[in-house]
């Protein structure tokens, strides 16, 4: 497989930009419209999903072998749900304040369709460090892509940082409802496109 | 599929199955109780908020808004507290505990639940004896962020404080003797004052002008 011959950087490299799970793959994008209507919202879920993918990738990696092919579907559900409860457990314990903010977002963590297709694609294939590289690198591309939305819409929606006033008078309030998300999402991706396409020869067109 | 196939699958599903369940049992067995008593330290210190000044604060009784269990409190201050020295059964120290002697309420508090745009928002309101409102907190709710979640900001509670129930009514402009909705999240405002909030006061004054009374 051609991905076996690149190197930990690449793979890394890879999901931060060559296949970004929102601008790229267009993957999971219903939490890129829920969750990144303030800066708080959408670093706290990237950093989450960080620890999710990069653990859920070492894991079916290092059972790839045990793991009879027939029945892995159920088995990744098992370790992705596994993970994201005991996140889940483990900050209402010992964070609660964090916990308050974020509790909300972090079991819809389970249905996140790029860890997914990561562990069936990536790790399910691969040696343990690589996979660790490959999930290292599309949790914080998707971390990336969360920023980058919600610093537009947090800052055109409510003229706030990370809920820091910066611009007074009337915010476009429609940045902070769905539509806003559609749009920023949208007009992003575009942009992405165009600069790969400008600049470094890309084809251009998200997904394949 | 041969029958060791099968058998094969089916140990598969069983091991992995077993042992995700118990490291997750194991998670769960050692993070609950510490969850449970920093959950009831909230709610005590909460409550404590909601009455600076109150000595103690006890549960009167229990109701039921849209079926979740909710409790109604009284604020009340000591005449004289007595120190008793007991003596711990366990350690075999001794300890103070304090007796209240001829208490008196100074207020009410209820907690109260109100239906909103896409949770039900757990509120915590106190009133003193004449049934006006000190306080509100939102204790937990799960209305979108960014527009619902205004409804835990100081501009929006404060409007609560020094009302009577038949202030308690939302409208969406400028306002002094009612409650201002907030823009975006006119629902989740109704469903603090209107759903939560009112229905709670209304139940002490219930319970507790109509105890007086029978």
């Amino acid at each position: 497989m051609s991905l076996q011959k690149k190197s930990n950087w690449d793979l890394i490299k890879n999901g931060m930009f060559g296949e970004n799970t929102i601008f790229r793959m267009a993957i999971s994008l219903c939490p890129s419209i829920a969750v990144t209507n303030g800066m708080k919202n959408g670093v706290a879920l990237g950093i989450c999903v960080v620890f999710v993918q990069t653990m859920v990738n070492v894991t079916v990696s290092l059972l790839r072998n045990f793991i009879h092919p027939k029945i892995r579907i159920p088995i990744f559900m098992l370790i992705i749900a596994g993970y994201v409860t005991i996140i889940d457990l483990l900050m209402a314990t010992y964070a609660r304040p964090i916990y308050k903010e974020i509790g909300l977002y972090i079991q819809i963590i389970v249905a996140f369709a790029s860890i997914f297709a990561r562990a069936e694609v990536f790790a399910n294939k691969n040696k343990v460090w690589s996979s660790f590289c490959d999930g290292l690198g599309m949790g914080v591309g998707f971390l990336l892509a969360m920023i980058v939305i919600s610093f537009f819409r947090e800052l055109l929606g409510k003229g706030e940082l990370f809920e820091y006033s910066l611009i007074s008078g009337n915010p476009l309030l429609i940045m902070i409802l769905p539509a806003g998300g559609f749009l920023a999402v949208g007009l992003l991706m575009g942009f992405f496109n165009w600069v790969d396409m400008r600049f470094f020869g890309g084809k251009g067109a998200s997904g394949v | 599929m041969t029958t060791k196939e099968m058998a094969k699958i089916t140990f598969n599903l069983v091991v992995i199955y077993v042992v995700g369940g118990l490291i997750m049992a194991f998670v769960y067995a050692k993070t609950s109780p510490i969850m449970f008593i920093k959950a009831k330290e909230e709610k005590e210190a909460a409550l404590k908020l909601m009455m600076p000044e109150a000595d103690k604060i006890a549960v009167l009784g229990d109701w039921k808004p849209h079926d979740k269990h909710a409790e109604y409190y009284a604020a009340r201050t000591c005449g004289e507290i007595k120190i008793t020295q007991v003596k711990d059964e366990k350690t075999g120290e001794m300890k103070d505990e304090e007796e209240c002697l001829n208490p008196s309420d100074i207020g009410y508090i209820v907690e109260g639940f109100g239906k909103g745009y896409s949770s039900y928002i757990h509120v915590l309101a106190s009133v003193d004896k004449n049934f006006i409102l000190k306080k509100i907190s939102i204790l937990g709710h799960g209305e979108t962020p960014g527009l619902g979640d205004e409804i835990e900001k100081d501009n929006f509670l404060n409007q609560f404080v020094g009302k009577g129930v038949d202030n308690l009514v939302v409208i969406k402009r400028e306002t002094e003797d009612k409650i201002q909705a907030i823009t975006g999240a006119t629902i989740s405002s109704r469903a603090v004052t209107e759903d939560g909030v009112r229905n709670g006061v209304i139940l002490l004054k219930e319970k507790l002008l109509g105890e007086v009374k029978g």
